[in-house]
């Protein structure tokens, strides 16, 4: 009898250090994708994501809200789930405004070449 | 004969239940992530240019369809799919912005052609351009060299205004208001040269001495210019070329004190006018 009860007090602490772990297991990488997404945030954010990408930027920062608010609600599954939509809204976000910058620039290029060539024209028909 | 059809139908049955259970299930997300993802792989600015990130796109449509695969939760497979089309999105414009890159590389030198070649134009309308100022001052100063060679057997002088040539009073009839044998020989000379000179005019002005009334003088000067004006447009010059002007008594090139100066003073001077037919004004 007294053999069994230590059995199961062995067991029991098993299972206790098992969901703790378990816990501390999905706090810290959810901890690690929500850094990541605010930094990929905050990234799209400089590259000029809200003027040329304002759909993708603001669903970005409303599921790093969203993030934050599971993290503080020890969700921490849920807080990686939106973690990582949030970044890889930002991400596109972020190569949206690139991508359109670099066709502005072309284009302005493209203008200023065909200007050249007319007047390269004009000068000497 | 009943065992025969059992084993087949059994069979059958047994096909179709583990069809049902290895069907996969999906969404319309994932179906749409799956629909995305072709059409990226078939876009060769994608192919060139966001190999990489293609590549992590192609991971997250593995991990959806495995979870569509395992029959796992709409919402999970959701959740992978979503990540995969933004991914997919990403490789999309990855694509567009290193294309742009690349043109823009290529327009850099396509530009700096452009510009070569309009410098290299300049130069050779600059250089050009000296050339013909070159050749046309030559040729201007050989027309002037020659006018006045031409001019030089009339005695003209060169004066700031121009060329000068006098028409002394003994070239006058007496009744004034012709020129005589000598006077007409110069004038056809004159006409000569402006017929050689096309581009050239003359000024004639008139002039007299100090005897009698100045309206008089003023009226003998104007006709002695006309005089000179008139046989000029009977050889030929054309009117327009020509422009007269009476001084009567002003402007004496001598003192009306001997008879000597005073036929000086009653003279006409014809002045030459510069290339560009302008004549400075006395």
């Amino acid at each position: 009898m007294k053999k069994y009860s230590k059995q199961c007090a062995v067991v029991l602490c098993g299972i206790v250090f098992l969901i703790t772990a378990g816990c501390s297991s999905m706090k810290t990488p959810a901890t690690a994708d929500v850094a990541v997404s605010k930094a990929a945030v905050e990234n799209a954010a400089g590259a000029g994501g809200a003027e040329f990408a304002p759909v993708e930027m603001a669903s970005a920062r409303q599921k790093l809200v969203l993030a934050n608010k599971a993290m503080a609600e020890k969700d921490y599954k849920q807080a990686s789930i939106l973690a990582n939509e949030a970044e890889a809204d930002a991400k596109l976000a972020q190569g949206k405004a690139r991508s359109a910058k670099a066709q502005a620039a072309a284009e302005a290029l493209d203008a200023d070449i065909r200007f050249m060539r007319e007047e390269l024209n004009r000068v000497n028909p | 004969m009943k065992k025969s059809v059992f084993i087949p139908g059994l069979l059958a049955v047994a096909a179709l239940v583990s069809a049902c259970s290895s069907m996969p299930s999906s969404t319309s997300l994932l179906e749409q992530t799956r629909v995305d993802y072709a059409v990226a792989r078939s876009n060769q600015n994608v192919a060139i240019y966001a190999q990489p990130e293609m590549n992590r796109a192609a991971e997250a449509l593995g991990h959806a369809n495995e979870a569509a695969n395992k029959n796992r939760s709409g919402e999970k497979i959701d959740e992978l799919a979503y990540i995969a089309k933004q991914k997919i999105a990403l490789a999309q414009e990855v694509g567009r912005q290193k294309s742009a890159e690349a043109e823009v590389a290529n327009a850099g030198h396509e530009r700096d052609r452009i510009r070569l070649e309009q410098r290299t134009n300049e130069a050779d309308k600059a250089k050009l351009d000296a050339q013909i100022a070159r050749s046309e001052t030559t040729e201007a100063q050989a027309r002037a060299d020659r006018l006045e060679a031409q001019l030089a057997d009339m005695s003209a002088r060169k004066t700031k205004r121009g060329m000068v040539i006098t028409l002394s009073d003994v070239l006058f009839g007496t009744d004034l208001a012709r020129l005589n044998q000598d006077g007409m020989r110069t004038a056809k000379k004159l006409a000569d040269v402006l017929q050689q000179n096309p581009q050239r005019t003359v000024l004639i002005e008139g002039f007299a001495d100090s005897t009698g009334s100045a309206s008089h003088n003023q009226a003998l000067s104007d006709r002695r210019a006309m005089a000179v004006s008139n046989a000029l447009q009977e050889m030929g010059v054309a009117r327009e070329r020509i422009t007269t002007r009476g001084y009567g008594e002003s402007h004496p090139v001598a003192a009306n004190d001997t008879d000597q100066n005073r036929q000086l003073n009653r003279r006409v001077e014809i002045i030459f006018s510069d290339a560009y037919g302008k004549v400075l004004a006395r």
